[in-house]
C-alpha cells in the first residue's frame, strides 16, 4: 500500500507510533550499535530509513 | 519547440504536468532556443519546483486560505469604503466588494460590464459607437431640441433634434415607431410632434397633461434592459465599452461582440448565462482583482479554494449562515457557528446522527482531529 512516498504527516505518525513501542521494550529491527543513541525516536527513524519499519500507514479512504 | 517533444521529456522524468505548464515550457524553450540537454535540465528543475509547490494530503489548506485572505482583509478596512471612479463609472471596491463576492449577493451594488469586440470591429470607432448607443439607455429627452407644454390647447409639442439623432447613430424611423407604439394620440409632422393627453375627468386635465409630459420625456428609445450609462474608451489600439448596469445574455447576442473577453462583475449573472464553471472563474477573477487593486497580492490558490467551495454543489452559494456554514452535514459543526440553540433543538427533534467525520465535531468531543498527523492510521505490516 505504501508505494507512494510518505507525506510528512505519515512519517511523523509512523515514527511516533514505533518510538512508543520501542520505549516500552520492543526489539529494534536494525543494528543500533553504530547509531550512538538509544533515543527511541532516533531508532524509529533509522528503522524507517533502512526500510525495516514493521508498521505501515493506513490512509483515510474518504 | 513542439509540444510533443516536451511531453516526451516530461514523461521520461516520470511526472505529470498540467497542460498549461507544458505549453509554457515549449514556449520558453522556443524563445531561448534550448537544446535537448538544456530542455532536460529545465524539466528537471520545474519538476522539483512543482513538487515543492504542491500540498500534501492532510494539510490544513482551508485554515491557511482563511488566514491568507483574512490578513490582507484587515489592511483593506483602513483605506476603504470609498468609491474609485474607473472612467466616470462608479464601481464598488475594497472590502465592501470583497464581502459582496463572498456573500454571493444576488443584487450587487454596482454591476458593470466590459464589452470588447471582435478583431474586425475593434478598431472601428463608428461601429463601436453605434453598438454603444444601442446598449446604453437613451430617452426621448436626450434627442429633443424643443419641448413645449401648451395649456391653452391642452397639448404638448416637441421637436426632435436631427443632429442629436445622427450623433447618437439612431434611426429616425425606429424612433417614430417607438413613439407611435407608446402614445396613441400623437400627430407627426417630420420633426415636429404633438401629443394630446387622454382626459377622463376635466378636473384633472392639467395634471394629466403634466404626467404625459413626463412620460414623453422619459420614453426609452434605445438601450438594453438593466443597462444605464455607457462609456466608450480607447484601450490601446481598440475601442471598448464600459457600462453601468449589466446584462450579459443580451450583450453576448449582439453582432461583433467578442464573446471570449466581454465580461460582467455580476457573478450570479455569469452563472445564469454561462454556467457554474464560468461563475467559479468569475469569483476568482473578481476577488483577485479586488485585492490587487488595493495593492495586496494573495496566492490564487487560496482564492481558488474559496471559489471551489462556493461552487462545488453546482450552484453558487455564499459562505456563512445561508451557504457553506449553514449547510454542513454535522449538527455540532453548524451549532458551533451560529444559532447554536436552534440547530441543537432541531437536530434533537429530528433525531439527527453525527458521524464525527469533521474537524469541529472532534474538537468539541475532545478527540484527535482528522487533519495532518491525525488523518493517518497505523497498522502492522504483514510479514513477508
Amino acid at each position: 500500500m505504501a508505494a507512494k512516498k510518505l507525506t510528512r504527516f505519515e512519517k511523523a505518525r509512523i515514527i511516533g507510533a514505533r518510538a512508543l513501542q520501542l520505549s516500552m521494550g520492543a526489539v529494534p529491527q536494525v543494528d543500533i550499535s553504530k547509531l550512538g543513541s538509544i533515543d527511541p525516536i532516533d531508532i524509529a527513524m533509522l528503522e524507517l530509513k533502512k526500510n525495516k519499519m514493521p508498521l505501515d500507514v493506513k490512509r483515510r479512504t474518504v | 519547440m513542439d509540444i510533443e517533444k516536451v511531453e516526451k521529456v516530461v514523461k521520461k522524468k516520470r511526472t505529470k504536468f498540467p497542460e498549461k505548464l507544458i505549453y509554457e515550457i515549449a514556449d520558453a524553450a522556443e524563445r531561448h532556443d534550448l537544446n535537448d540537454k538544456e530542455l532536460d535540465e529545465l524539466v528537471k528543475e520545474i519538476k522539483k519546483a512543482n513538487q515543492r509547490a504542491g500540498v500534501e494530503n492532510g494539510e490544513a489548506v482551508g485554515t491557511v486560505a482563511a488566514q491568507s485572505v483574512g490578513e490582507p482583509g484587515t489592511q483593506m478596512t483602513m483605506r476603504t469604503f470609498h468609491y474609485a471612479g474607473v472612467a466616470e463609472l462608479n464601481v464598488t471596491l475594497g472590502l465592501p466588494r470583497l464581502i459582496e463576492i463572498v456573500d454571493a449577493r444576488k443584487k450587487i451594488s454596482t454591476p458593470t460590464m466590459g464589452i470588447y469586440f471582435d478583431e474586425e470591429y475593434s478598431a472601428d470607432e463608428e461601429f463601436v459607437r453605434k453598438i454603444a448607443n444601442r446598449i446604453g439607455k437613451i430617452i426621448l429627452n436626450d434627442i429633443l431640441k424643443d419641448f413645449n407644454v401648451n395649456y391653452a390647447n391642452m397639448n404638448l409639442s416637441i421637436e426632435i433634434d436631427e443632429d442629436k439623432v445622427n450623433d447618437k447613430r439612431l434611426e429616425y424611423d425606429e424612433i417614430i415607431a417607438k413613439i407611435e407604439k407608446a402614445f396613441k394620440k400623437v400627430e407627426i409632422d417630420k420633426n415636429l410632434l404633438s401629443f394630446e393627453p387622454t382626459i377622463t375627468d376635466p378636473k384633472h386635465a392639467i395634471r394629466e397633461l403634466r404626467l404625459l409630459a413626463d412620460k414623453v420625456r422619459d420614453l426609452q428609445i434605445s438601450g438594453v434592459k438593466n443597462i444605464g450609462k455607457v462609456v466608450i474608451r480607447k484601450e490601446g489600439a481598440e475601442w471598448a465599452i464600459h457600462t453601468e448596469g449589466s446584462n450579459l445574455g443580451a450583450v453576448l447576442k449582439m453582432e461583433g461582440v467578442d464573446k471570449t473577453r466581454t465580461s460582467t462583475n455580476d457573478i450570479h449573472e455569469v452563472e445564469k448565462v454561462l454556467g457554474v464553471e464560468a461563475a467559479r472563474n468569475a469569483i476568482i477573477h473578481e476577488a483577485q482583482s479586488t485585492m490587487e487593486e488595493q495593492g495586496l497580492t494573495v496566492d490564487v490558490r487560496h482564492i481558488m479554494l474559496v471559489a471551489d467551495m462556493m461552487t462545488a454543489d453546482g450552484k453558487v452559494k455564499s459562505i456563512g449562515r445561508h451557504g457553506i456554514s449553514g449547510e454542513k452535514a454535522s449538527v455540532l459543526a453548524r451549532a458551533s457557528f451560529e444559532e447554536t440553540g436552534k440547530h441543537l433543538l432541531r437536530a434533537s427533534i429530528r433525531g439527527e446522527v453525527d458521524h464525527l467525520t469533521g474537524i469541529i465535531e472532534n474538537i468539541i468531543i475532545g478527540q484527535p482531529i482528522p487533519l495532518g498527523t491525525g488523518s493517518v492510521g497505523v497498522i502492522m505490516k504483514e510479514k513477508k
